[in-house]
């Protein structure tokens, strides 16, 4: 057996990074180093994903059906990259994971400053 | 939806075009990014260097993607059962003990349901099944002893099959004993069972034959009848295949018949078991006079139909019984009979019917309990992992995976547990085939086939699920950290699923108290059946059948010649105290005749008084050991110049003479006028004979049901019914069987073509009669053992753990001064409560299947109390003995020691 990182952390973790590649997905159709630069980016440098571990989670998703993908020519060069592109499901999958997330964001800032809160 | 499905295909065929896509996705990842840093001004190498970087680990990466692509299920499962495997040949004590356990539970299940599949399930071996129906008679509720209505007449049949709108076809036949020669041998004559039929028989179960032609019309004329059709069995075994069968001979009853036809071995035996007996020769339906009129009370007949398609049984009922009423209304013998129809499928299981549903009960109870071991067992084995397992959660399994893990380690053992069963049913249906009476020809066609293999295969999957799920998840409840502080003691840990352990042990004992109670009255009746007084002396009697064929022995005098002479010439040999050439012997019912009785005036075919007939020499009482209750024996002086004679059984004089002495009455043996009967027809005498002594009554209704009323005539003296159908019956001085050969000798000095038929000691008889219900008894017997091995195992495991688990308790018990022998009934006495529960339950639920084995049971109760108090003492001796060998253990406790170990 080789040793694994609990189950919880990584359920969170994984939970995380789909979200936020669903979210940059709702933009329109993107391949892996798009998601990775644009995450980066948005995320003003703080979330430094490890490009190559958007892979296994793109396929994970894909198999679930949440996206889909194409090989398609990029728009700028005459390169072909795969295109993801969101699912119905996706989309609803990415409504419920974004009211999971402001939830548990909401209690940690209820926790974290109960002050600003009240106002 | 659509896309989940597309994304599992593509997983599942297109492996190889995943990976180079991934490849080249990858690759462009890279080389974009490498691109990008150049475009910042990094050289190229650098560039390369920082974009793979980025990228981190590609390999692992790929490794993460494609396990997303591997049917993640099916490699889980693939390495939970390498580890399965593992774990289980590292305690081979264990898995040794759950696969028997299963074995025993599944090879029960596995014989038995080949069984049922053979006797009630498989598909018969004939064309559209569900059109082919038998066709009854049934004269006031009568059923002959096969429990199946009697058969109809042929003029009714062929009444039937003219008017009735519901039918393809319909025949009528017979099957008769007849004397065989094949060819011009010099062996043995044989006695075979041949079939009467006309061709419509082959044509209405849709079978033509492998070689030469069916009957013609004209050949069902007696004197044109002498053609033959054989199977292609005896084809094989007695003519070697000749592929020159057809126009050779065989001899039947001394005539020669030409073989016409070979047939498909098609017919399965119990087709016509009700007539005992495989028929391997068909000759024409040629009976003189069986059209006429006069034959229309002569039932007995066999008959089978083809529905038109789309006719339901039913509908074919009502049709037919329409036409009996009619039948009844125009023919005074046909009053009172009703006509009966059944799916031919449905007769197969005969006489096996009231014993398969108690085997099919217990052997569930065996599967129950073996389930209920292996829970058991899976529950003391997982506390003891318990370690293992906290562990494995620590490391990150999830509790699902734990719990699939365990399962499928009882998958596993359930698979080889499936089997081993399945070898061991097949070694019992081997030697249950070996030890199987003749009279059960249906068990001839059990199999293990792979409708058999399914259902063992279904049975060990809902087992290993059902049985495995429960200890899993209680296995997995781990609290970690309790699980890991506490040092591995496994004992303190093992805690989980003891009330459970001991639920399932109390359910166990009760299943099999049920098995005991079951077996043991079986057993019981069995000996009660067999040790039924037939009315007669039992012990050094001898009986064999002969048949006197008509084209050497034309004439009723004739007859009665030869089985004088037969019997004077037994009576001669050394070692025979007397013999008698009868039709009939208890238990076997002979044919019932219609009497007509002084001042008895009847008008209503219902209220003829009748009795069971036979037709006998002067010796028939004395050669029996029948006891004489009044006026005299049959004497040589009974001949047919004298007027004939009649004894009755007090069976007779209780239902037909009540308050007058029957001694010298004369009474009319034969149907009363009205019914408009010729003399001679079928099987009625008519004759007055002289009353001239009561006999005991002997059993000759079979071996289960009261004596009915009985008279014997003398065969001299009713030319009418002296048929050559004969049996001898033999008092001996020595043993019986050893004097069958010097018997069968003088048949041979008298007639060499005669053969010596269906030699039985009496109590071979009897034992044969009771096979069907023999056989469940031994199986029965061998389910009860079963069980109670099953039920120790259960015991020994719980106190075994329980003496573990309690160690450091009962040590200090020990060290405040309580004795060994306190202790060790401190252990006993848990289980001996459970036992006490356990046998609390089983006596119930035997009370409550009371209906199952009913059927079974004769001369005692289903809920016979001494019966079911010796199973509940069985129980708890068993449980007691059980759970003293592990108890034992608590003898050795050394306080001292114990403490120093903690």
């Amino acid at each position: 057996m080789t040793p694994r990182p609990a189950p919880n952390r990584r359920e969170l973790l994984q939970g995380t990074l789909d979200m936020l590649i669903l979210r940059t997905l709702l933009l329109g159709p993107a391949h892996g180093h798009q998601i990775a630069k644009h995450i980066q980016r948005t995320t003003e440098e703080v979330l430094q994903v490890e490009h190559g571990s958007l892979y296994p989670a793109l396929h994970r998703m894909e198999r679930k059906a949440w996206i889909i993908s194409k090989w398609e020519i990029a728009q700028e060069g005459k390169r072909e990259f795969k295109y993801y592109r969101l699912t119905k499901i996706g989309r609803k999958q990415l409504a419920s994971e974004e009211s999971k997330w402001k939830q548990l964001a909401k209690a940690i800032a209820l926790v974290m400053s109960p002050a600003s809160s009240e106002e | 939806m659509w896309h989940w499905l597309r994304a599992q295909l593509s997983l599942l065929f297109r492996r190889r075009d995943l990976e180079n896509d991934l490849q080249r996705e990858l690759q462009s990842h890279i080389d974009l990014e490498a691109e990008q840093q150049q475009e910042g001004g990094a050289s190229e190498d650098e560039a390369h260097y920082a974009a793979r970087r980025a990228f981190g680990n590609a390999a692992l990466v790929a490794e993460d993607v494609r396990e997303s692509w591997s049917l993640a299920w099916l490699a889980h499962f693939f390495r939970d059962l390498r580890y399965g495997a593992r774990t289980l040949r590292k305690s081979p004590g264990f898995s040794a003990v759950a696969v028997l356990t299963l074995a025993l539970g599944i090879g029960a299940n596995t014989a038995i349901f080949s069984a049922v599949d053979a006797l009630m399930l498989r598909p018969l071996p004939f064309t559209s099944q569900d059109q082919l129906v038998r066709i009854y008679s049934i004269q006031s509720g009568i059923t002959d002893t096969f429990g199946n209505p009697n058969g109809p007449s042929a003029p009714d049949v062929r009444d039937f099959a003219q008017r009735s709108q519901s039918f393809q076809n319909m025949v009528v036949y017979d099957t008769w004993r007849k004397n065989i020669r094949f060819g011009d041998s010099a062996g043995e004559p044989e006695q075979m069972r041949v079939g009467l039929v006309p061709a419509a028989y082959f044509q209405v179960l849709d079978l033509s034959p492998l070689m030469g032609r069916l009957f013609t019309a004209d050949e069902n004329q007696v004197g044109k009848n002498f053609v033959a059709a054989i199977s292609s069995h005896l084809w094989k075994s007695r003519f070697a295949g000749d592929p020159s069968i057809l126009g050779r001979q065989i001899r039947i009853n001394g005539e020669p018949y030409t073989i016409v036809a070979v047939m498909p071995n098609l017919i399965p035996e119990w087709v016509e078991s009700g007539r005992l007996g495989t028929v391997e020769i068909w000759t024409p339906f040629a009976f003189p006079d069986v059209w006429s009129e006069s034959s229309r009370g002569d039932r007995g007949y066999l008959a089978l139909g083809r529905l038109k398609p789309g006719v339901s049984l039913e509908q074919a009922q009502a049709d037919l019984s329409v036409i009996a009423n009619a039948l009844a209304a125009a023919h005074p013998v046909d009053q009172g009979v009703a006509v009966s129809l059944k799916k031919l499928a449905d007769t197969r299981v005969g006489s096996l019917r009231p014993m398969l549903f108690p085997l099919i009960g217990a052997v569930s109870l065996i599967l129950l309990m073996a389930c209920v071991n292996l829970a058991n067992l899976l529950l003391a084995r997982n506390a003891a992992r318990q370690r293992e397992l906290a562990v494995r959660a620590a490391l990150g399994s999830p509790r699902g995976g734990l719990v699939r893990q365990l399962l499928v380690e009882t998958l596993l053992l359930s698979l080889i547990g499936a089997a081993a069963g399945l070898l061991l049913a097949k070694a019992a249906l081997a030697s249950v085939m070996r030890l199987h009476p003749e009279d059960l020809p249906q068990l001839d066609s059990i199999a293990i086939d792979w409708r058999v293999l399914v259902f063992t295969l279904s049975v060990s999957l809902v087992t290993a699920v059902l049985f495995g799920l429960a200890p899993a998840v209680i296995a997995t409840r781990v609290n970690l950290v309790d699980a890991l502080k506490l040092g591995g003691r496994w004992g303190t840990v093992g805690e989980t699923g003891q009330p459970m352990r001991n639920v399932l042990v109390v359910t166990e004992m009760a299943m099999s108290l049920m098995l005991l109670v079951a077996a043991s009255l079986v057993v019981q009746s069995i000996l009660r059946l067999e040790r039924q007084n037939l009315g007669i002396r039992q012990d050094h009697l001898l009986k064999g059948h002969f048949y006197v064929p008509d084209v050497r022995y034309p004439n009723p005098a004739s007859i009665a010649r030869f089985c004088d002479e037969f019997a004077n010439k037994v009576r001669a040999l050394p070692g025979v105290i007397d013999a008698s050439v009868t039709t009939i012997y208890p238990p076997n019912n002979g044919w019932t005749q219609m009497l007509g009785l002084p001042g008895h005036l009847v008008t209503r075919i219902q209220d003829i008084p009748a009795a069971q007939f036979g037709v006998v020499d002067a010796h028939f009482r004395a050669t029996l050991g029948i006891p004489l209750i009044r006026g005299r024996d049959f004497t040589e002086s009974d001949s047919a110049s004298s007027p004939p004679v009649a004894l009755i059984s007090e069976e007779f004089k209780r239902r037909y003479f009540p308050a007058e002495d029957p001694v010298g009455q004369q009474i009319h043996v034969g149907p009363p006028q009205f019914l408009q009967l010729p003399p001679g027809s079928g099987v009625s005498d008519a004759s007055d004979v002289t009353i001239v002594g009561i006999i005991g009554d002997i059993r000759n209704a079979g071996l289960a049901l009261a004596a009915e009323p009985q008279i014997v005539v003398l065969y001299s003296q009713h030319p009418l019914v002296n048929y050559g159908f004969k049996n001898i019956v033999i008092r001996t001085a020595l043993e019986p069987s050893s004097l069958a050969p010097a018997i069968r000798r003088q048949l041979h000095d008298l007639d060499s073509d005669m053969p010596f038929a269906e030699v039985q000691t009496m109590e071979e008889l009897v034992e044969h009669q009771a096979a069907g219900e023999r056989f469940a008894a031994v199986l029965l017997t061998l389910f009860a053992i079963a069980g109670l091995v099953l039920v120790v195992v259960g015991i020994y495991g719980v106190v075994s753990f329980l003496v573990v688990q309690r160690n450091q308790e009962l040590a200090v018990r020990i060290a405040l001064g309580a004795s060994h022998a306190n202790v060790l009934w401190l252990v006993l006495n848990q289980s001996l409560q459970m036992a006490a529960i356990g046998a609390i339950i089983g006596l119930l639920g035997s009370w409550a299947a009371q209906r199952l084995t009913t059927g079974l049971l004769f001369g005692i109760s289903p809920v016979d109390p001494a019966t079911f108090a010796t199973g509940a003492a069985l129980l708890l001796a068993v449980a007691a003995i059980a759970s003293a060998i592990p108890g034992a253990r608590v003898l050795r406790i050394d306080p001292a020691q114990t403490f120093r170990q903690d």
